[in-house]
């Protein structure tokens, strides 16, 4: 075993380069407690939040005089690729947040998860929603942004056509020829970015209801050459086939399919819950609601839809302001400031008793207690280039492979990347 | 003449930023590459050779990015050496409308790649795009296609998209060696009887040898390392079709935490190019004339 911290400038430059240098944005919004305050590090990557976590962080300071924060906002791909690092040396980074799946894997591996099991605040989060944060019975770290990715559809548009939401593959071929009789493209699917590797948790949640399947699949016990990844890519061979999804659907993005939905040329976009708020914002008269296809028949049906976290809260093991750290994430947990986070972002919360504000937050919160979800089955990949293989397939298709071909191409993958 | 040994200091700026942003890295990844390190963990193990054993024998992907590069860097040097020469002849003499033209072809250039990659991304759009909006008005919509979407041509949507953005550069190159070569070997060309071709195959492009071992030396490396356009056009994809080395060594360091493998390609990746320049200085060298 050899250490090697004095190796970690030469990364960070690597990683620098790699990414372009993309700007962050530092935030540090008070230091009224003067010297005797402690300051700690809060790093992510919602740059989208910016705004009401400058918020939370000075009502965070004013209730804890002797703590101050300081807010660092890396782009994604950079946070992925140098920002984590930082965590290492414990100076940066006492609080900082992870994607689930092989992100929350590697920095599990490292050690850099502080064990937050038995701290109070964690009962302020739903425990059914917080468990993918949890490894070897220890809670490393808490998701916090609750999202549902699974299609958004135009409810207006459905209850116009005397529309129904489908509960079977048959209702939901029968659901999509009813929308191209009218013209309109039953899903919108963003090929060309986020549409793969969101709507493929939809289209497999059924096909193959077993949770550990993806670990299997890791461990050689299962392969995508078996029924249940095979018949997904025909499902999604048929979706191209019969036009249920746009023409070119790889070369569309997110904005473009986007447009669609808000245009009303398409009833569906498959994406998420997250696009709720931008799709409003292009028309505010959409009425949306949330739909999985199910693609078994209604009895065999298991999960109606997919949640996930996209982002996970943590302190940092190498930090030595833990207590502070975790003040601030209890801070985070508490119900009102919590609110205020869900309602200034639009989005969902894993906290209990969020009061939701706006029509489409409150119209879809029955998804979070009524209706039964399975956490993003794409996120238990926890090898990223087995998940490459696994998106790889579907592009395959949707280009015009023969499902069993990719499955087969996409099996190979696997195995030459299996640990 | 007596030479102070202070002078040496004088170096030593270049030299330290050359050590720390070149020798420093590429000692570390070749350390590296011989280990398993994560990328996170404060300890690794010494692997043999094992990363560079897999990269030959055991991962399609990183062969298949090897052959998306060298389809893309064809596509790039040859289009791009040959516009950039083309437009260089016809700017060539100094009027004001050359001067505004080499700064118009110049404009690319100076954007940024992210800029670069949403402004092709929403030319090549499939639906909302006006590549294939323009081709469906002059009457050539049976030439329309799903431009980063299919597979079979990404990769080559990727390489005029690189061409545009940087034959403005090597264009500037080309301006200077021709403006370079005497007007007196064009006159004795004319006198001789030698047409515009003749011309061209006998003064011009032997004269312009060292510039254009510059612009297919650079064009090649840069085509290598296109890194930010790809990331962010196609992010490698669909299915791989326009994985690179370049964003597949970063898919593999800080997407799958295997910075010792990322390491042992970067370094097969650097031998590569290193091969390939080599190859083209020896081959370019050979057709300079000096008179």
């Amino acid at each position: 075993m050899k250490n090697h911290s004095f190796l970690t400038p030469g990364i960070l430059a690597i990683g620098l380069l790699l990414t372009g240098c993309a700007g962050e944005s530092t935030s540090d919004t008070s230091n009224e407690g003067g010297e005797d305050s402690t300051q700690i590090s809060f790093i992510h990557w919602r740059g989208e939040d910016k705004a009401v976590l400058d918020d939370i962080i000075a009502q965070f300071e004013e209730e804890n005089p002797d703590i101050s924060v300081e807010m660092t906002i890396y782009p994604s791909e950079q946070y992925q690729a140098t920002g984590q690092r930082l965590l290492q040396d414990g100076s940066t980074g006492d609080v900082f947040t992870s994607f689930p799946g092989a992100q929350f894997e590697a920095i599990a591996s490292a050690g850099l998860f502080e064990d937050l099991s038995g701290e109070d605040f964690v009962s302020n989060f739903d425990e059914e929603l917080i468990t993918v944060g949890q490894k070897d019975e220890a809670q490393l770290a808490l998701p916090y942004q609750l999202v549902f990715n699974m299609p958004v559809y135009n409810k207006g548009m459905f209850e116009e056509l005397g529309l129904e939401v489908p509960k079977s593959w048959t209702e939901f071929q029968e659901m999509a020829d009813t929308l191209l009789e009218n013209d309109i493209t039953p899903i919108a699917f963003p090929g060309a970015d986020i549409g793969p590797n969101q709507f493929m948790n939809s289209m497999m949640m059924n096909n193959a209801p077993d949770e550990d399947i993806f670990e299997k699949l890791q461990n050689g016990e299962e392969t995508l050459t078996n029924e249940w990844w095979v018949k997904t890519l025909e499902d999604f061979q048929l979706l191209e086939q019969n036009g249920y999804i746009q023409d070119d659907a790889l070369g569309t993005s997110q904005d473009s399919a986007m447009a669609m939905v808000a245009n009303e040329e398409a009833a569906m976009l498959a994406t998420g819950s997250y696009h709720m708020s931008a799709l409003l914002g292009l028309n505010p008269d959409l009425q949306l609601d949330l739909m999985a296809p199910i693609t078994v028949e209604e009895s065999e049906a298991v999960y109606e839809g997919i949640n996930t976290a996209t982002f996970m809260l943590a302190v940092n093991s190498q930090s030595e302001k833990k207590e502070q750290a975790k003040e601030f994430i209890a801070f985070l947990s508490q119900p009102e400031i919590a609110s205020q986070y869900a309602n200034e972002t639009g989005q969902h919360l894993t906290v209990n008793d969020v009061e939701y504000e706006s029509e489409v937050l409150q119209n879809t919160a029955y998804w979070i207690d009524e209706r039964t979800t399975r956490f993003q089955p794409r996120f238990l990949i926890t090898n990223a280039q087995i998940e490459a293989a696994v998106l790889g397939s579907i592009e395959n298709v949707l280009g015009g492979a023969d499902p069993m071909t990719a499955a087969e191409e996409a099996q190979q993958l696997v195995d030459e990347n299996r640990e | 003449m007596k030479i102070s040994k202070s002078i040496y200091l004088f170096f030593l700026p270049g030299l330290l930023l050359y050590a720390i942003f070149f020798i420093y890295p590429t000692i570390s990844a070749l350390f590296y590459s011989f280990t398993d390190w994560d990328g996170l963990s404060q300890s690794f193990q010494f692997v043999g050779i094992s990363n560079y054993e897999r990269a030959f024998t055991g991962d399609t992907i990183f062969r298949k990015s090897i052959g998306n590069n060298l389809k893309f860097m064809l596509v790039v040097v040859v289009f791009q050496t040959l516009i950039a020469l083309a437009f260089a002849l016809i700017v060539l003499k100094n009027n004001k409308t050359t001067i505004f033209l080499r700064a118009l072809y110049f404009f690319p250039t100076i954007l940024s790649s992210v800029s670069v990659a949403f402004i092709w991304s929403f030319i090549y759009d499939p639906s909302l795009g006006i590549l294939n909006q323009v081709l469906e008005l002059v009457g050539l919509g049976f030439l329309a296609q799903n431009w980063l979407g299919n597979a079979d041509i990404a990769i080559y949507s990727l390489a005029v998209t690189q061409v545009w953005f940087h034959a403005g550069q090597m264009l500037i190159i080309f301006v200077a060696g021709l403006q370079a070569i005497p007007d007196e070997l064009y006159e004795v060309a004319k006198i001789e009887g030698a047409n515009k071709w003749q011309t061209f195959r006998t003064v011009t492009w032997p004269l312009l040898a060292p510039s254009a071992t510059i612009v297919i030396a650079y064009t090649t490396i840069q085509s290598f390392k296109a890194f930010d356009l790809v990331f962010a056009m196609t992010g490698g994809g669909p299915n791989n079709s326009t994985e690179i080395v370049a964003t597949y060594i970063f898919d593999i360091a800080f997407r799958s935490y295997q910075f010792g493998y990322a390491s042992a390609i970067s370094v097969i990746f650097m031998i590569i190019i290193a091969i390939i320049t080599f190859l083209q200085f020896k081959a370019l060298r050979s057709d300079r004339i000096s008179y």
